[in-house]
C-alpha cells in the first residue's frame, strides 16, 4: 500500500491543513468519513478520488433529493433517463430503422470565466462526449451563453470574456464538424463575476446500437480488458470537477484545472470509435463504452465496473503519458481532454487496439495518443489501482462510487419590487425601436455567423430562422427534429420558481412554432453558492418549477392530446452547477436553463418565423395580461425590474401549444413565432425582420381586445410579456383554424394581415400606437450587437475597424 | 445495351475532415457509386476510381496552414497521376485548401505555389464566417463545370480562410482570361459581386472556385453538398431557389430533390462518366 494521510489521527485543524496542502477540497468530515468507509486511512490518490467524487459537480450531495423529489424522469418514449451521462427518448422510425434521440446538457462556467476560449471549447468537447459514448452519433449542439452587463462597470472584462467564449465555441465545433442549432445569449450585471456557458449536446442512435456506460454482464463469462484511448494523460484539468464546486477566489490560481480542447483529435476519435462499434456489433460482443470527464481514469473505470456489478483492476503504468514524473494522483484523476475507456472481451482486443492505432495511426496523427489496455475487469467486486507495484487504491467498488448526501437550508425566495407608475403618452414606436436596439433583444445573426449551421447537410431551419432549430436528418424520411432552449435571470431573479417553470412553457411554445411534439427535456440548473439558504432556496423553487410545469403541461404527442395531460413531460438528463458566485458574494440571478427535444413528423410543413405572402391573415393566441414585471419594456424603456412575472398558466401553454402543432402538421400555418420577451409588438418586429433582416413584407395589426376585454393600456397590450403565439395562416385556413382553437377552447384573435408594404403598424382602440418602416426597424435591430465584439467595435471617428484574423 | 457502370468516385478522409458523409452523399445522388478511402489505404487503389472528392473540415488540425500537412501526404502523389489522366478532382473549403498547396491549382509549370488561401477580410468582424452566397459559373471555362456557364448557384461558405489571393500581380486576371475562375460570388441576379458582404473574404476578383488549365481540377470555397437537396436552401434565400424552396411548401418528394449544388456533382459525374468512355472507346 502507497503511503496513507493520517486523518484519524490528526487534529481538525492539522487535517484542514494537509488537505489544503493538497489542493484538496473535501472538509475534513468528508475525509474522516472516507476513512470510515475504507476501514483504514486513505492514501493522497484515494483522497483525490473521493474529492473528485464527493465534489457537487459530481456528487449532487446537495441537490440530488429536491431533483428526486420534483422532476419527472419516465414516460412512453423514454430509454434511459438520468443515470448515465446522457438521456435517451424514441423519435421515431425513418429509413426501415427505429432511432432514438440522445440528449446531454452541462454547464462550464467556472472554467470559462477563467479562461474564455478553452473553457468554452472543453466545454463543447465534454458533452459531445457524453453523447458519443452512448453509441449515437452527434447532429447538434446548443449554447445556451450568459455574460455580464456589456455597458456596466466590468463592461471590458465581460465583453473581453464573450468574445473568447465565442471564439472557444467556433473552433471547438465547427473543427468537430457538428452544427449548431441554436442557443441564447442574455446580458445581465448579474453575471459580471460569473459567466455561464451551458452546453447542449443531441445525437442519434438506431434503439438496437445503444451502447451503455458499464460493464456488461457478459464479463461473468469471458474475460474483459480494459481499454484507454486517446490523447495521453497529462496534468491538464487537474481538480477540475472540484473547483467547479467552489466559489472563485484566486482565479489566477486555477486556471490549471481548465482542460486543453483539442477537436482535431476528437473528429479522429469518433471516426475510429464508429469502426470499433461496428466490429463489436459485428462480433456479437457486447461492449462497455464510457467517456473521461471529471475524475479521469479512476472514475471511468470504477463507474464502468459498479453500474455492471463487477470489479476493476487499472495498472497506472500502462497508462499512456506525457511525463512519466506525473505523481500518482494527477495519472489517475487529472481530466485531460479527448479520452475514452472501453470494456471490451479480449477475444477482440488486438483487433480494437488494431484499429486505433494502425487504421488510425492515432501514433501518428497526434503525439502520443494511442489505444492500449490498462487494466482487467474482475469479478471480486474490488477496485484496485497500482503503479510501479504500489497499490494506490484498493477496496470495494461500491465505497468508491458511494455519495454523500446533504440536507441544506432553504430560504424562502422573497423580492418584492413594486410596480412602476404607469407610464402616459409615451411615443411606443421609440420604444420598440430602443427595445430592438436593446444587447438582449437584438439581432443575434452576427453571433450565428461565427458557428457552422450547415456541417452534416441536415440542416432545415437555422438559429434566428425560426424559435427552434430544426434538422432533416435522414435521407429518405421528412422525420425531422427540433431543439429548443430558454431560461430568463430576470423572471428567476424576481420570483425563483415562476423562472424556472416558464422557461419550460416558453420552450415548449417554441417547438409548438415548428410543428413538433416535445418529447424530452433536459436542464442546467445554475445558481449560487447552495451552503447559503438564500441561493439554495431557489435552486429548490427553480426545482419545483420545472417539475410542476412539466407534469402541468404534460406530454403532447400523436395519441396524446386529450385536455388533461396523462404523462409528463420526461427530464431526461441534467446538470447543477452551483457557487457560481464571487469572492465578493454575489451570486448570479437564479438561472435554469432547459433545452427541449421534439419530434417534427414532416418538415415539408415547418415554417420559419419570418412573413411571407402579403393578404395572409394574422391571429395572436393568448390574451394580454397585465404582466410586465422583470420583462423588457420595463426595463429597457422605463429603467424597472417591478411589476408582476408572468404567471405560468399550464393549461394554456398546453392547449394553444397543441392547437399550433396541429396548425402546422395540417399545412396551414406560413410563419409561427412565440410571444415573449418584449411582448407582442417585439415578436411582430421579429416576424417581419426574419433571420437575415432583409424585410420584404409589412404588419398591419388591431391589437384591440387582445386582452380578452380587460381593458389593458395600450404600453401593456403591446409589450406584456403574457405567453402566446402570432402565427401567420394560409388565407384557405382561416376557418379551419378557427375551428380547431374553438374546439380546443383556445381564444385566437385574428389581428390583421401581412401587406406588401414593408411596414409596421400597430393600432389599438381607433389609435394607430406604432408606425415604423422596416427599414427603420432593421437598422436599429443590426447595429447593436457587432459593436460589441473586439472586431466590430465603433472607432472614434465612428467608421469600424477593418479586421484581419 | 448495358447500360453503362455508374462512375466510382473517391472521397478522401484526411484526419480531421469533416464532410465526407454528406458529399458521399451528394456523390451517390448525382450517379456516382461513392466510397471514402481513408487517407492511409494504399495509393494504388486510386487507379480504380473514375473521379475524386477532398472534402471540407480541419485536416491536421490546420496545422502550419490550412490544408499544408495533407498536400504532403503520399496518396497526394497517387492523386497528382490520376488528375494527370485528366479524372475531374474537386476540392471543397478544406479539400480546396489542401489542392492549392499541393499546386494543383491553378497547376501553372516550374513555379511553386502561385495561389493561396489567406484569412478573410471582413470588415467589422474576423475569424470564421459562415453564410449562404450566390456564384456565378464564368462563361467560358475549361472546367468541367462549362455546362452550367453563366448559372447562378447558391449554396452557403464557412471558412476563416478562404481568400483566394496571390503575390504576382496581374495572376488573377490571367486566370479569369483563360476561364479557370470558374466561381465568383455574385448576387442574387447573378452580378459579380462588387465588395463585402457579397464577397464574404475579399477574394481577389470575387473569385471562390478556381480550376486548373485543363478543367479538370476544381478549388472551391463554399459547400454544394449543404445544397444538394432543395431541402437545404433557406425558405427565404433571395432568387429562384428561395422561391421554388416556398413552392415545395408539404411536398416533401419536391424537398427531398434536387437543389442548387445538385448541378454541379452531376457535372462532375457526367464529365468522370464521358472520360471514361473515351478512355474505353480507344
Amino acid at each position: 500500500m502507497a503511503a496513507v494521510i493520517e486523518v484519524s489521527r490528526l487534529s481538525r485543524a492539522d487535517l484542514e491543513s494537509a488537505l489544503a496542502e493538497h489542493s484538496l477540497t473535501l472538509k475534513p468530515d468528508e475525509a474522516r468519513r472516507v476513512a470510515e468507509l475504507l476501514g483504514r486511512d486513505p492514501t493522497l490518490t484515494e483522497l483525490t478520488l473521493f474529492d473528485t467524487m464527493w465534489s457537487e459537480h459530481c456528487s449532487y450531495k446537495s441537490s440530488r433529493a429536491h431533483l428526486a423529489r420534483h422532476l419527472p424522469t419516465e414516460g412512453p418514449d423514454v430509454v434511459l433517463g438520468p443515470v448515465e451521462d446522457a438521456g435517451i427518448v424514441r423519435l421515431g422510425e425513418a429509413d426501415g430503422r427505429r432511432w432514438c434521440l440522445v440528449m446531454s446538457h452541462e454547464s462550464h462556467n467556472h472554467p470559462s470565466q477563467v479562461l474564455p476560449f478553452e473553457g468554452a471549447a472543453t466545454g463543447i468537447g465534454g458533452i459531445v462526449r457524453d453523447v458519443y459514448c452512448m453509441g449515437a452519433e452527434v447532429v447538434g449542439v446548443l449554447d445556451p451563453l450568459r455574460f455580464g452587463d456589456p455597458r456596466g462597470e466590468h463592461a471590458d472584462r465581460s465583453r473581453e470574456i464573450m468574445a473568447g467564449v465565442v471564439d472557444g465555441i467556433w473552433h471547438y465545433a465547427n473543427a468537430l464538424g457538428v452544427p449548431n442549432l441554436g442557443g441564447d445569449l442574455v446580458f445581465h450585471p448579474g453575471y459580471d463575476d460569473n459567466c455561464l456557458v451551458n452546453v447542449v449536446a443531441v445525437g442519434l442512435v438506431p434503439e438496437e446500437e445503444i451502447i451503455r456506460s458499464r460493464v456488461p454482464a457478459e464479463a461473468r463469462a469471458e474475460p474483459y480488458d480494459f481499454i484507454l484511448v486517446g490523447k495521453p494523460t497529462d496534468e491538464s484539468g487537474f481538480g477540475g470537477a472540484a473547483f467547479a464546486s467552489v466559489i472563485l477566489d484566486e482565479e489566477e490560481e486555477n486556471r490549471g484545472a481548465v482542460q486543453v480542447p483539442d477537436p482535431f483529435l476528437k473528429r479522429v476519435l469518433s471516426e475510429a470509435n464508429k469502426a470499433v462499434l461496428a466490429l463489436a456489433r459485428r462480433g456479437g460482443a457486447a461492449i462497455g463504452f464510457k467517456d473521461l470527464g471529471a475524475g479521469g481514469i479512476a472514475c471511468v473505470s470504477s463507474e464502468l465496473a459498479e453500474a455492471g456489478g463487477f470489479g476493476m483492476r487499472v495498472d497506472l503504468d500502462r497508462v499512456a503519458v506525457s511525463d512519466p514524473a506525473l505523481p500518482d494522483r494527477v495519472i489517475a484523476c487529472s481530466e485531460t481532454q479527448e479520452r475514452y475507456g472501453l470494456a471490451v472481451p479480449r477475444r477482440l482486443t488486438p483487433r480494437v487496439l488494431a484499429i486505433y492505432n494502425e487504421e488510425y495511426d492515432l501514433p501518428h496523427v497526434y503525439p502520443g495518443a494511442c489505444a492500449r489496455v490498462a487494466g482487467e475487469v474482475t469479478n471480486d467486486g474490488r477496485y484496485t489501482l497500482t503503479r510501479g507495484g504500489a497499490v494506490l487504491c484498493d477496496a470495494p467498488v461500491a465505497v468508491v462510487t458511494k455519495g454523500i448526501r446533504y440536507e441544506r437550508e432553504a430560504a424562502p425566495a422573497a423580492r418584492d419590487l413594486p410596480d412602476p407608475p404607469p407610464a402616459l403618452d409615451r411615443d411606443l414606436g421609440a420604444d420598440l425601436l430602443a427595445l430592438l436596439a436593446d444587447p438582449n433583444l437584438c439581432d443575434r445573426r452576427y453571433l450565428y455567423q461565427h458557428y457552422d449551421g450547415e456541417v452534416q447537410g441536415n440542416a432545415c431551419l437555422r438559429p434566428g430562422e425560426a424559435d427552434a432549430g430544426v434538422l432533416a436528418p435522414f435521407a429518405g424520411s421528412p422525420l425531422g427534429l427540433a431543439v429548443t432552449c430558454d431560461g430568463n435571470p430576470w423572471y428567476g431573479a424576481r420570483d425563483p420558481y415562476r423562472g424556472a417553470a416558464l422557461a419550460v412553457c416558453e420552450a415548449v411554445r417554441n417547438l409548438a412554432c415548428v410543428g413538433a411534439w416535445p418529447l424530452a427535456l433536459t436542464d442546467c440548473l445554475n445558481y449560487g453558492n447552495p451552503e447559503k439558504p438564500g441561493p439554495f432556496g431557489a435552486f429548490a423553487e427553480g426545482v419545483r418549477g420545472i417539475g410542476d410545469a412539466c407534469r402541468g403541461i404534460g406530454r403532447l404527442a400523436e395519441d396524446d392530446q386529450a385536455p388533461a395531460p396523462r404523462h409528463p413531460i420526461p427530464v431526461i438528463s441534467g446538470n447543477v452547477s452551483f457557487y457560481n458566485e464571487s469572492a465578493r458574494g454575489a451570486a448570479i440571478p437564479p438561472s435554469p436553463i432547459v433545452a427541449l427535444a421534439g419530434r417534427v413528423p414532416d418538415i415539408s410543413v415547418v415554417p420559419g418565423l419570418q412573413l411571407k405572402a402579403a393578404g395572409d391573415p394574422v391571429y395572436l393566441l393568448g390574451a394580454r395580461r397585465a404582466e410586465l414585471g422583470g420583462g423588457a419594456w420595463h426595463r429597457v424603456c422605463r429603467g424597472s425590474e417591478g411589476g408582476a412575472v408572468p404567471e405560468p398558466d399550464f393549461a394554456r401553454v398546453r392547449t394553444e401549444s397543441l392547437a399550433v402543432i396541429r396548425a402546422v402538421q395540417a399545412g396551414w400555418v406560413r410563419a409561427a413565432h412565440d410571444v415573449g420577451e418584449g411582448g407582442l409588438a417585439t415578436a411582430a418586429a421579429e416576424m417581419l425582420l426574419g433571420r437575415r433582416g432583409e424585410p420584404a413584407r409589412g404588419l398591419d395589426l388591431d391589437a384591440t381586445g387582445g386582452d380578452g376585454g380587460g381593458g389593458l393600456p395600450p404600453a401593456s397590450l403591446l409589450f406584456s410579456e403574457t405567453g402566446g403565439f402570432l402565427v401567420e395562416l394560409a388565407p384557405a385556413a382561416d376557418d379551419a383554424f378557427a375551428e380547431l382553437c374553438r374546439a380546443l377552447g383556445v381564444a385566437c384573435l385574428r389581428l390583421g394581415a401581412v401587406t406588401a408594404a414593408p411596414r409596421l403598424v400597430l393600432r389599438a382602440g381607433g389609435a394607430v400606437l406604432v408606425d415604423l418602416d422596416a427599414g427603420e426597424l432593421a437598422a436599429a435591430w443590426q447595429g447593436a450587437l457587432p459593436r460589441l465584439f473586439p472586431a466590430g467595435e465603433e472607432t472614434p471617428d465612428g467608421a469600424r475597424e477593418v479586421a484581419d484574423a | 445495351m448495358p447500360e453503362a457502370p455508374r462512375p466510382r468516385a473517391a472521397v478522401i478522409q484526411f484526419p480531421g475532415v469533416n464532410c465526407e458523409y454528406e458529399s458521399a452523399r451528394a456523390l451517390a445522388a448525382a450517379g456516382a457509386e461513392a466510397d471514402i478511402l481513408r487517407w492511409n489505404e494504399d495509393p494504388a487503389r486510386l487507379a480504380g476510381y473514375d473521379l475524386f472528392l477532398l472534402p471540407g473540415g480541419f485536416s491536421y488540425q490546420d496545422r502550419v496552414r490550412a490544408g499544408a500537412v495533407a498536400a504532403k501526404e503520399d496518396i497526394l502523389e497517387a492523386l497528382a497521376d490520376e488528375a494527370a489522366a485528366g479524372k475531374p478532382v474537386l476540392g471543397i473549403c478544406n479539400g480546396a485548401q489542401v489542392l492549392v498547396e499541393a499546386g494543383f491549382v491553378p497547376g501553372l509549370r516550374g513555379e511553386d505555389l502561385e495561389l493561396a488561401l489567406a484569412p478573410n477580410r471582413m470588415p467589422g468582424r474576423r475569424g470564421y464566417f459562415s453564410e449562404w452566397c450566390h456564384l456565378r459559373v464564368a462563361d467560358s471555362t475549361p472546367s468541367w463545370l462549362g455546362i452550367l456557364s453563366e448559372r447562378v448557384l447558391p449554396m452557403p461558405f464557412a471558412h476563416g480562410e478562404g481568400r483566394f489571393t496571390s503575390r504576382r500581380p496581374g495572376l488573377f486576371e490571367e486566370l479569369a482570361a483563360a476561364g479557370q475562375v470558374v466561381l465568383r460570388y455574385a448576387d442574387a441576379e447573378g452580378a459579380v459581386a462588387a465588395g463585402w458582404p457579397e464577397n464574404p473574404n475579399g477574394s481577389e476578383l470575387a473569385a471562390a472556385g478556381v480550376c486548373n488549365a485543363a478543367g479538370n481540377v476544381l478549388a472551391m470555397m463554399p459547400h454544394p453538398e449543404r445544397a444538394a437537396w432543395l431541402g437545404q436552401v433557406p425558405e427565404l434565400l433571395p432568387g429562384p431557389w428561395g422561391w421554388k424552396r416556398r413552392r415545395a411548401f408539404g411536398e416533401w418528394p419536391r424537398l427531398k430533390g434536387p437543389g442548387p449544388g445538385h448541378a454541379l456533382f452531376a457535372a462532375m459525374v457526367g464529365a468522370a462518366a464521358a472520360r471514361r468512355e473515351a478512355v474505353d472507346a480507344t
